[in-house]
């Protein structure tokens, strides 16, 4: 133990681990090697993708490093059913996004990103904000997995936070920069199955060496009665409401499940996401118990730091050689989320910025992978340096959370209804975005017809959120029941009430906000689009220089 | 809370995982074999 409570690994120990976790992992992908990949194979592995694979690839990109954390704080600060209300909306938003992922296959089933699908549905403007939400979701996640390598590092060895950053970074990098998403996929089958059964012997291994369930329900005093209550309104509120408000949103705004979604077979999409909800809720939701158990058997977090209540708990009542399987458990978790980043930028950088905006529909297939292998190259880059200067992204985060509330109604809707425009698109996003702005940094006195208008959007918003989801499910006409019936029931009881959440209304606005401008710019549209066209618009750019290939190998008399 | 209910809660989570994790590793067994028999890529 050090002076922080933490199990210490000396520097050749945690050298050993790192070495052994990235260079095994950089073993393991020599297997799938190609002397020559090809673009469909790095982008979506050639849409192919079997249901085992598929859904341990969602689960473990899914699962970052903040998962655990977050959901032991959740835990930690709200009892009883704290983990719940992490695991369980992170979980829903990998269930909830499949209905509208088989759509997506529909419409472009040789698509590579969900930009693509835009772009041949409303042109550039459109697609360019759904790229760019997505370019920057996956930077910061990027950042912050490797900020959370330099951290354990750091926590748990002598080496410095900037040497756990540099390896995390160098070491997902040299893995999946040949392969692709291919071998993002694979490595993520082989880091879930550690995860997993790191998982299943750590829980168990903590509540036992507490002294188990008896001394747990002696320590059910420490709680207070809302941290006892399994329905906390404290827990709902602040921790379950901000969470299912981002259930859609995170789904839509993440190039690394769209991906996953034009990746797998399409007859695998269901069950290959439902058995990620279920994995990633059993994983997220079983290590946030170790939160709860700390909060019962009266631990403090040192330095009052949340972060720490994990490594404590494991080094406090475990054998040093669980605290190494923690670290292992982490490092899998943070590398499988940053090579899907890392294939994700890429695929966006090599389909929707050369692919459609720069070749126009006529890339060059070697000069394509090397955009991708480019982009990985400074994308990692970018995310050190973000990474090592410890930037404060918390007003980029709240900025990107909100375009990404903004464009689910107009990307989801976009997809079923003929008449949407790229303007209807593009402005509900922007008037969207700017509303969100003043509600978020009260821009504006929030005193009476204002506060009163913001709600009603607020109102507008959260039957957007239930609406959309019953829709996805089960139709039309139940998602305009449900969302019919979740605005009268917001427009009742919120109200009055939302003022003093003025976070969740800005939150809620940006989705009820995109909504009515996309609705009422639509009403009066006259177009007509042909969801057909779709098809033809986006295809595999393998298949075009093929085609070229044999057109130029026919002599010229022959051609008519 | 009892002592059963309590270790139930807990335990229901590791368990539900050790059941997914069969479920993935049976599939992608299956996958394999069928990769190898018909000579294709897996990804």
């Amino acid at each position: 133990m050090n002076e922080n409570d933490f199990a210490q690994f000396s520097v050749l120990t945690i050298a050993i681990l790192l070495i052994a976790f990235y260079g095994g992992t950089y073993l393991l992908t020599l297997l799938i090697r190609k002397k020559e990949e090809d673009t469909s194979g790095f982008m979506v592995a050639g849409h192919r993708v079997g249901f085992g694979m598929g859904a341990a690839s969602m689960t473990a990109t899914w699962i970052w490093a903040a998962s655990f954390y977050a959901a032991a704080t959740s835990g930690y600060t709200y009892g009883v059913s704290g983990p719940i209300h992490y695991g369980l909306w992170g979980a829903l938003m990998i269930l909830f996004i499949y209905p509208f992922g088989r759509r997506f296959r529909e419409l472009a089933p040789n698509g590579h990103t969900l930009g693509e699908l835009i772009h041949a549905r409303h042109g550039s403007s459109s697609q360019l904000i759904l790229a760019g939400s997505n370019i920057l979701g996956s930077t910061i996640s990027l950042m912050v997995n490797f900020t959370a390598a330099g951290a354990l590092v750091s926590v748990l060895s002598p080496l410095s936070f900037q040497t756990g950053v540099i390896v995390a970074g160098v070491g997902v990098l040299s893995y999946t920069v040949t392969s692709g998403f291919r071998a993002s996929v694979f490595t993520d089958f082989a880091q879930l199955v550690a995860l997993m059964a790191i998982t299943v012997i750590i829980i168990p291994a903590v509540l036992f060496s507490v002294g188990g369930p008896s001394v747990m329900v002696d320590g059910l005093q420490n709680l207070t009665a809302e941290q006892a209550d399994f329905f906390s309104i404290d827990a709902i509120l602040n921790q379950g409401a901000p969470f299912f408000v981002a259930v859609l949103a995170y789904a839509i705004g993440n190039q690394t499940i769209s991906q996953r979604l034009f990746a797998v077979r399409e007859k695998h999409i269901k069950r290959t996401f439902v058995t990620a909800t279920l994995g990633y809720g059993a994983i997220v939701i079983g290590l946030g118990m170790i939160g709860l158990m700390a909060l019962t058997v009266g631990i403090e977090p040192v330095n009052g730091n949340m972060n720490n209540l994990i490594p404590q708990m494991v080094s406090a009542y475990l054998p040093s050689a669980f605290v190494a399987l923690f670290f292992v458990l982490v490092i899998g978790a943070l590398s499988s989320t940053a090579d899907s980043d890392l294939s994700a930028l890429s695929t966006i950088m090599m389909a929707d910025i050369y692919g459609k905006n720069i070749a126009k529909d006529n890339p060059d297939p070697k000069k394509m992978l090397l955009v991708g292998r480019i982009t990985m190259i400074v994308a990692t880059a970018a995310g050190l340096i973000f990474a090592s200067f410890a930037l404060d992204i918390l007003v980029m985060l709240v900025f990107v959370g909100a375009l990404w509330g903004a464009i689910v109604f107009p990307v989801i809707i976009s997809c079923f209804w003929d008449r949407v425009s790229n303007a209807a698109f593009t402005w509900s996003v922007v008037v969207a975005m700017a509303l969100f702005c003043v509600a978020r940094f009260e821009l504006l006195e929030m005193t009476g017809v204002t506060v009163l208008f913001f709600e009603v959007l607020a109102s507008v918003g959260g039957a957007v959120v239930f609406g959309l989801m019953a829709f996805g499910f089960f139709g039309r006409t139940v998602g305009f029941l449900v969302g019919a019936i979740a605005g009268g029931l917001m427009l009742f009881y919120a109200t009055g009430f939302l003022r003093d959440y003025m976070v969740l209304t800005a939150s809620l606005t940006a989705y009820g906000a995109s909504t009515v401008v996309c609705t009422v710019m639509t009403l009066f549209s006259n177009e007509r689009f042909d969801f057909d066209l779709i098809k033809q618009r986006v295809g595999n750019y393998d298949d075009v220089a093929d085609e070229e290939d044999e057109t130029t190998m026919i002599p010229e008399g022959v051609r008519s | 809370m009892s002592e059963m209910v309590y270790g139930a809660y807990i335990l229901v989570w590791p368990t539900l995982t050790l059941g997914v994790l069969a479920v993935i590793c049976g599939a992608v067994i299956k996958d394999a074999v069928q990769a190898r028999n018909s000579d294709t890529d897996m990804v």
